[in-house]
């Protein structure tokens, strides 16, 4: 009873602190943003955008630090200049948050539902977000192509849904098409920890320990040979590995 | 070409081309989600299936019906009839 009534607080007071910090953190941040753009290129606005929700993701994460842990694990040798296709397993409605860990601008390729939150699905259309249910595969092709060109990393959830399982569910293969047409580095994310924060179907977080693993980039000569269908695989089959690793006991 | 070398054929295309173990490639397997294919990897699908049949796979409707393995036995099964009937006329 105590665990359960702990657990209500702990939820009440995240979505107290989320509802009050985001009124203030989103209009300031759009402030700060809006203030600049007129003496700025679109290009270096966006990048201010983007960089802005990256900070609204970390207060995110901050106000749920008392009671879920954060832990970011990363190579040393990567260059955080560099654009990269980062895929990602999927276990949580958190885990766009926890991508505000990653010291890159980045764009997220999401569904449609994304689009459909208040005022977020608004900033996710402003900053570029793309959504790969409803562009034609060319489009998708040639907008994500024209990022990484700007410099602009993306992160793609290749289940396409979160697992509610833990088992990490088969990829679709758009990310590692793109890949193979535009040379860029794929890097592997894995997370674990995440499952409760909060569940899927629950809108309640639980406390726990979540540990983002950036693997090593997979770079073109690696990939070259490799048909879309052989990268899928050869990624899928890397991040089962490493997260069976991140949760064995140690 | 017979019931079971079609279903051998294909079997095969799932297995080179999607690197989808044999064990599961039963008939009643989904292809999206037993097998793991997405939209886009059906226009590979497709494309495998006509060089390895040599036959035109044209009627999207009849394309856009697959579920399973199954299905896609028949619909190759239908085209190879129409194939043999075109060419006996």
């Amino acid at each position: 009873m105590a665990k359960v009534l702990r657990l209500y607080l702990l939820n009440l007071y995240f979505y107290t602190c989320f509802l009050v910090l985001s009124a203030a953190v989103i209009p300031a941040l759009t402030l700060f943003v809006a203030c600049g753009a007129p003496f700025q290129s679109r290009r270096t606005t966006l990048k201010r955008f983007r960089r802005a929700i990256t900070w609204y993701g970390r207060v995110v994460l901050a106000i749920s630090s008392p009671f879920v842990t954060l832990r970011y694990q990363c190579p040393a040798q990567d260059d955080p200049g560099e654009p990269y296709i980062f895929v990602c397993n999927h276990r949580s409605a958190s885990d766009a948050f926890v991508m505000g860990l990653l010291p890159h601008e980045v764009v997220q390729i999401v569904n449609t539902w994304p689009f459909r939150i208040p005022v977020l699905g608004v900033y996710a259309r402003l900053a570029g977000y793309l959504n790969i249910r409803n562009l034609p595969h060319a489009t998708f092709l040639e907008q994500a192509s024209r990022l990484l060109n700007d410099g602009v990393s993306l992160i793609f959830f290749p289940e396409g849904t979160r697992s509610a399982t833990g088992k990490m569910g088969s990829f679709h293969s758009a990310a590692f098409r793109l890949a193979l047409a535009t040379r860029a580095c794929v890097v592997p994310l894995c997370i674990c920890g995440n499952e409760n924060t909060p569940p899927k179907g629950s809108p309640l977080l639980h406390p726990g320990q979540v540990t983002l693993r950036r693997l090593s980039p997979i770079t073109w000569a690696e990939y070259r040979e490799l048909t879309p269908i052989s990268l899928k695989n050869r990624v899928w089959q890397l991040m089962e590995r490493e997260l069976a690793r991140m949760e064995s006991p140690a | 070409m017979t019931e079971q070398e079609i279903i051998d054929a294909t079997n095969d295309v799932f297995e080179k081309s999607f690197e989808v173990e044999r064990e599961r490639l039963v008939p009643q397997a989904q292809i999206f989600a037993d097998l793991g294919l997405d939209s886009l990897d059906i226009v590979d699908l497709i494309v495998a299936l006509q060089t390895r049949f040599e036959v035109k796979i044209r009627n999207e409707e009849k394309v856009r019906e697959i579920r399973t393995l199954q299905d896609i036995y028949r619909l190759i099964a239908s085209f190879k009839n129409d194939q043999n009937g075109t060419s006996a006329t």
